[in-house]
């Protein structure tokens, strides 16, 4: 339904705007006849015409001004439209009169309206080209409101998810059992709880800087998750394997920072950690021709509780990798009873 | 302290070395604490409770396989538990199945010393756990995801996604999966309150049907029907149980 229509505010409004116009034409036919004669003939069917203009509403919508429109063709229409458009008015108009000249023909209007014809399907057809007109000014006041709508929500979703990835990056119960970790070396082992100190510094502080740069190296987001697997590797022994498959031509592209490690994270806390003889992760990165593709890939344990699946940074990725390339980027996940593996595909891009 | 008291015997169960290491160490200054075992995960820890019957428990609570509540609604409440864990979440469900304290990682040892005396108090009144109560913690998380059955020192965990049907056995039900039959000390009532009712419908007073096994339903002599499952077995449907098998197929 048009806008106008079905609003009765808007639609009272836009009758009114059309009185000044049926209040003009009614002046221009009293010269001949009577004003109430020229009132009575211009004033209702000014108000047919007002709801003939909104199907130029639709025109409009159907034959938009874009980069792809034919200049030539929506001329050619408009002018079509609007002679139609004028010319059922003078239709409309005339069964009018003759209806006034049967009721009331003291007034004359069949002279009045006959003599006046010409004009008045001059002044239509211009008055249902400044309807199109409007209607392309409204069209595209809307639609600049709409991009820019559209524009706010996508940098506020961008910048909930960085914030959000940077909170989910440094889980809390990741630094609390280290520091246990660390308060149970200092006895046992002073010199790897200091070992144990210096990756928790070197893991925060390289954490925080790549998660405020725009694009790192994959050969850097690889080096973050390596210190973090080396901390887990403290808690956990031998039961934390690493097996790495990478082409140095993939470590080399640009990949937003903080990408893969929350991949790695849930490798680690949803699956080797719940194994009870621990297992390998398996990282893999390739370079095709347009396209990085990473996987990570984790054994887990085939009768694990549904709620200890990772649910939360993956929906996160998802988001990320939408946001930031679109159609061309896209997380795949494989779940299997003892087997859980990510895929990420991103557009590849070399450092320059 | 009294020296005249007998020892308190004490498990302590964490996957992580590092952390089991630090608990041995700080009890070491307890000369009344006498650590029997150490586990590295739940199976262990059930089996290592029912054969030893400790007197308390150091429980970490994620751990490979079982977590802490799971272990501790398997070996019953005749322990006083401790529980260890960096987490800080579980602290209400904790003390929902009575445990006497719960200590977050990194903790002091004075912090550790202070559970160890809440932990002499309920082992000198013989406060243990009445029966029952662990369900109170365990009943928190339902649907269950998983059946757990303890049989003697080995335990079973069974997904409900595998579970065919469930019989009761006066006062055991008994879990039918893949061929096999587990019995565990449950009634067939408390049991359906814990199950996914999106799945699991009661199809007659002695027999819970998980819905995915069912092929088709038989009318055997007049009002009497018998629900067919995809290996052939039948089960007999009662009169309400086939309104409510109804509502489910609805």
């Amino acid at each position: 339904m048009h806008p106008i229509l079905s609003d009765r505010r808007r639609l009272g409004l836009y009758l009114l705007g059309w009185l000044p116009i049926g209040a003009l034409l009614a002046a221009g036919l009293s010269e001949r006849s009577s004003w109430l004669a020229s009132a009575a003939i211009v004033l209702p069917i000014t108000a047919v015409f007002a709801f003939i203009s909104l199907n130029a509403g639709y025109l409009c919508r159907v034959f938009p001004i874009d980069a792809r429109a034919s200049v030539w063709r929506t001329v050619v229409v408009h002018i079509v439209a609007a002679a139609m458009a004028s010319a059922i008015w003078i239709g409309l108009g005339s069964l009018w009169v003759a209806a006034l000249a049967a009721v009331a023909p003291a007034l004359d209007a069949g002279a009045t309206f006959g003599a006046q014809r010409l004009l008045i399907f001059v002044v239509g057809a211009l008055l249902f080209w400044l309807a199109s007109i409007l209607h392309y000014l409204l069209i595209a006041f809307e639609a600049s409101q709409q991009a820019e709508r559209r524009a706010i929500e996508l940098s506020l979703l961008t910048r909930d998810a960085e914030l959000k990835a940077l909170r989910a990056q440094i889980d809390p119960h990741f630094l609390f059992n280290s520091l246990h970790s660390i308060s149970a070396l200092t006895t046992v082992d002073p010199a790897a709880a200091r070992r144990m100190c210096l990756l928790l510094a070197e893991f925060l502080r390289e954490t925080l800087r790549l998660g405020s740069s725009n694009r790192i190296s994959l050969a850097d987001e690889f080096a973050l998750a390596d210190r973090f697997l080396e901390i887990e590797r403290v808690r956990l022994g031998a039961r934390l394997q690493v097996a790495r498959d990478t082409d140095p031509r993939a470590t080399a592209c640009l990949v937003p920072p903080l990408l893969i490690q929350p991949l790695v994270e849930n490798a680690v806390v949803h699956g080797v950690s719940q194994l009870v003889d621990g297992g390998t992760i398996r990282i893999a990165a390739r370079r095709g021709a347009a396209t990085l593709t990473i996987a990570i890939e984790n054994p887990c344990d085939p009768d694990r509780p549904r709620r200890n699946r990772p649910g939360f940074g993956l929906e996160l990725l998802r988001k990320r990798v939408v946001t930031q390339f679109g159609g061309d980027g896209a997380v795949l996940v494989e779940e299997q009873p003892d087997r859980f593996r990510v895929e990420v595909r991103i557009p590849a891009e070399d450092a320059a | 302290m009294t020296a005249m008291r007998s020892p308190i015997h004490t498990v302590i169960v964490d996957d992580e070395q590092l952390a089991r290491g630090v608990l041995r160490e700080l009890l070491a200054a307890h000369e009344d604490i006498e650590v029997i075992a150490e586990c590295g995960n739940g199976f262990e820890a059930v089996k290592v409770v029912s054969e030893k019957k400790p007197d308390l428990l150091l429980l970490d609570i994620q751990m490979p396989k079982l977590d802490g509540f799971e272990v501790l609604d398997l070996i019953g409440g005749d322990v006083t538990v401790i529980f260890v864990t960096a987490y800080d979440q579980y602290a209400i469900r904790a003390f929902e199945v009575h445990a006497v304290d719960y200590l977050l990682k990194p903790f002091s040892a004075e912090r550790l010393a202070e559970a160890l005396d809440r932990a002499r108090d309920r082992i000198a009144t013989r406060q243990k756990m009445p029966a029952g109560l662990a369900a109170a913690g365990r009943a928190r998380q339902t649907p269950l995801e998983r059946i757990l059955i303890r049989d003697r020192a080995e335990v079973h965990v069974i997904p409900v996604e595998k579970v065919d049907y469930i019989e009761s056995q006066d006062d055991y039900v008994s879990v039918k999966t893949a061929g096999r039959r587990y019995l565990k000390e449950q009634t067939l009532g408390e049991l359906e309150t814990l199950l996914d009712k999106d799945i699991f419908v009661r199809i007659h007073r002695r027999v819970i049907l998980n819905i995915a096994r069912l092929v088709r339903i038989e009318l055997a002599v007049k009002d009497n029907r018998v629900a067919i499952l995809a290996d052939g077995t039948k089960l007999p449907i009662s009169r309400s149980g086939y309104a409510r098998l109804k509502e489910l197929l609805k």
